[in-house]
């Protein structure tokens, strides 16, 4: 079986690497292919999502929500339906915002056990989908 | 009743071996065998005098209560000060000014693209400054010759225009700059190990630029403290506590050295110019006591054993402490102001001239007026309620203070040795050996919470779906970016162009000349080149650093 593949990126500027790092450990543990991006506009992540035929989208939020609907808008408007998850300091209301369009977000305390067992299901899906 | 030595843990009933968060063996209790020969001098010395361990000054705060020393900005320049004059007038006995993280770690112009393409989080974490008639905007009714002041420039590469701002304002008002009384801070820990930003001059050429810094204050700001390295960022970026001590002080020997080569400032200047750090305070609480006790002590010992330094002034670390903005959680904010409350205790147990409190809404966002008040009223209450001013180093003698003291900075000594072996301070930090150290830990300490070695209230145990007193945390304006287009729009209409243009080419020359980068970015700020514009100068003289880390 191929290691689902994650693509790992940071929505602002702001470089703290803590919890993308922690994350990102935790997903290659649990058996996942992590490909780290950085601090990448919206046009970037959509282009290596689609080069990298990524299985899911981890996005590091560092700033406002306004910026990571423009990421999502951007992999819209691309045809990119990979799944989208995201943790960081993400506020209740953008928590709302962002689940209405289908992230999983895993704000501060987040159980790392909880953000594997969500990219699982998420990517599992994927491969069932593509069976059908 | 006889004592097991140091480093026998004993286990409970349980089977449990009991640690400090960095790992260092707890037993039981601790017993006068605990405290080590070499440390039973310094204890018995009464605070104020050789080592300081115990405090540095005579009279603890009695003489002086700490600093309210809270960090504050956000949004506009306008936002900024509004809030300033809201701390101060709650009883902050200081500032701290937070410069927009995405345009000042970067020095980026809001219409740099790499800002424009996020634009929404512009302002989100500090206030936009982009030039000497913003910084005017961000200090409107505040008295620069009144107020201690941290300027901004946390980061180093910043740092030079931050205080560039700072001091051209206070110039413009008709002050002086002997006049001016607050400090710089500059360090390595926050963009070089915590947050990179896309692009950074090297360290090699930073520690150049804050030597330039302290000579620059050794001559125009003699009240000044030129640089300050912030053990805070290095801790919160996972190094523990005896290596957030160790690094602190490489850092410091790296500066010390490099003047001292130059021959520029007396050794006993350059020390005291170099002695006003900053450490952070978590939630292991006599840890970050003796941490505190140690740095005191081990700051002393360097400069006197290794520099020869005997001038009592220059021998006193003086610091400043933040409590842990990691420590604050996302669930039941409200819990949060305990924890500030518990580090900010600790704290003034330890003996500190200077203190911040992170606010309660900080796993959320950069605090609200109320929150931000709430911190105040901690070290309010922790000052006036408590009677803890009382007495100096109330802690002095137990033989388990002692004792973790003295474990805590032999265990310090043994990293700097490793830091040392790495090829010193900036080469540990250039091959990313001090990254590898804070990866490690970061990944041990989230596993801790992962299997409840480390408890968190409302995280890992004791957690609910609800919260009764629901936190949505600040949102700070959303037209800062917008705001920050018009403002560089007029500026850069209204400059003498011409002016402008020569000064950054002076400024290119001083860079690559090797000239005094400080009195270069002094001298362009006061003729209104942007940060920005600073920014080009030195990516193009100092080209970018490549983090040793990929995330």
């Amino acid at each position: 079986m191929v290691a689902a593949r994650v693509l790992m990126a940071k929505t602002s500027l702001d470089g703290h690497w803590r919890g993308i790092n922690v994350v990102s450990r935790a997903l290659r543990d649990g058996g996942f292919e992590v490909i780290l991006a950085g601090m990448v506009t919206a046009d970037t992540i959509a282009r290596i999502a689609a080069d990298e035929d990524v299985d899911l989208i981890g996005l590091h939020v560092g700033g406002r929500v306004e910026v990571v609907e423009r990421i999502l808008d951007t992999l819209a408007a691309n045809g990119i339906t990979t799944p989208v998850i995201a943790g960081g300091t993400i506020p209740h209301y953008a928590v709302a915002r962002l689940e209405k369009r289908n992230v999983s977000c895993f704000p501060p305390g987040s159980a790392l056990d909880d953000i594997v067992a969500r990219a699982r299901e998420l990517t599992a899906q994927d491969v069932v989908n593509e069976e059908e | 009743m006889t004592h097991e030595p140091s480093g026998s843990p004993v286990e409970d009933s349980g089977g449990r071996e009991w640690s400090t968060v960095s790992g260092i063996p707890l037993k039981i209790s601790y017993g006068p065998d605990d405290v080590p020969e070499g440390t039973r001098a310094a204890a018995a010395a009464p605070p104020g005098s050789v080592p300081y361990l115990r405090g540095a000054h005579s009279l603890g705060y009695r003489s002086k209560p700490w600093r309210i020393f809270q960090l504050s900005g956000f949004g506009n320049p306008e936002d900024e000060a509004e809030r300033i004059r809201y701390l101060l007038s709650k009883g902050g006995t200081g500032f701290i000014m937070e410069h927009d993280r995405m345009t000042a770690d970067n020095l980026y112009d809001v219409d740099h693209p790499e800002v424009v393409s996020r634009r929404e989080d512009v302002g989100i974490s500090g206030a936009v400054i982009m030039s000497a008639h913003d910084c005017e905007l961000a200090l409107e009714g505040i008295d620069q010759g009144r107020y201690y002041a941290h300027a901004g420039g946390g980061v180093a590469q910043h740092a030079p225009f931050a205080m560039a701002a700072y001091w051209n304002v206070a110039l413009r008002r008709g002050l002086r700059l002997d006049q001016l009384n607050g400090t710089g801070q500059a360090d390595f820990f926050l963009t070089y190990i915590g947050c990179p930003p896309l692009h950074q001059i090297p360290p090699a050429a930073a520690l150049k630029i804050n030597c330039d810094i302290v000579e620059f204050c050794n001559q125009h700001l003699p009240r000044w403290t030129p640089i300050s390295m912030a053990g805070y960022n290095a801790a919160d970026s996972g190094l523990n506590a005896y290596q957030e001590l160790a690094a602190v002080f490489a850092c410091n020997i790296a500066h010390l050295d490099e003047v001292k080569r130059r021959g520029t400032v007396p050794v006993e200047k350059l020390a005291y110019a170099l002695g006003g750090v900053s450490f952070r305070m978590a939630m292991d609480f006599f840890e970050d006591i003796c941490k505190l006790r140690a740095a005191r002590r081990m700051w002393h010992d360097i400069l006197h054993d290794r520099y020869g330094i005997t001038d009592e002034r220059a021998l006193r670390l003086r610091i400043h402490i933040v409590t842990a903005g990691s420590a604050m959680t996302y669930q039941e904010p409200i819990n949060n102001i305990v924890r500030g409350t518990v580090m900010g205790l600790s704290a003034v147990l330890g003996g500190v001239q200077s203190m911040g409190i992170s606010a309660y809404d900080e796993a959320l966002s950069v605090p609200s007026e109320q929150a931000h008040q709430q911190s105040i009223r901690a070290q309010q209450i922790l000052m006036h309620e408590t009677n803890l001013m009382a007495v100096a180093d109330p802690l002095g003698g137990s033989f388990y203070v002692e004792a973790l003291t003295a474990e805590l900075e032999e265990r310090a000594y043994a990293f700097l040795a490793e830091i040392e072996e790495a090829g010193g301070f900036i080469a540990a930090m250039e091959s990313g050996f001090m990254h590898g150290v804070a990866s490690e830990n970061q990944v041990t300490l989230e596993t801790m919470i992962s299997d409840g070695t480390r408890q968190i209230v409302g995280v890992n145990i004791h957690t609910s779906d609800h919260d009764p007193f629901h936190i949505d945390g600040f949102q700070g304006s959303i037209d800062a970016w917008e705001k920050g287009m018009q403002r560089l729009e007029r500026h850069r209409a209204a400059r003498d162009r011409d002016r402008a243009t020569a000064a950054i080419d002076s400024l290119e020359r001083v860079c690559r000349t090797g000239g005094n980068v400080m009195a270069g970015v002094m001298s362009a700020v006061g003729d209104d080149v942007t940060v920005g514009e600073v920014g080009e100068v030195f990516r193009e003289t100092y080209g970018s650093w490549k983090f040793p880390v990929s995330f």
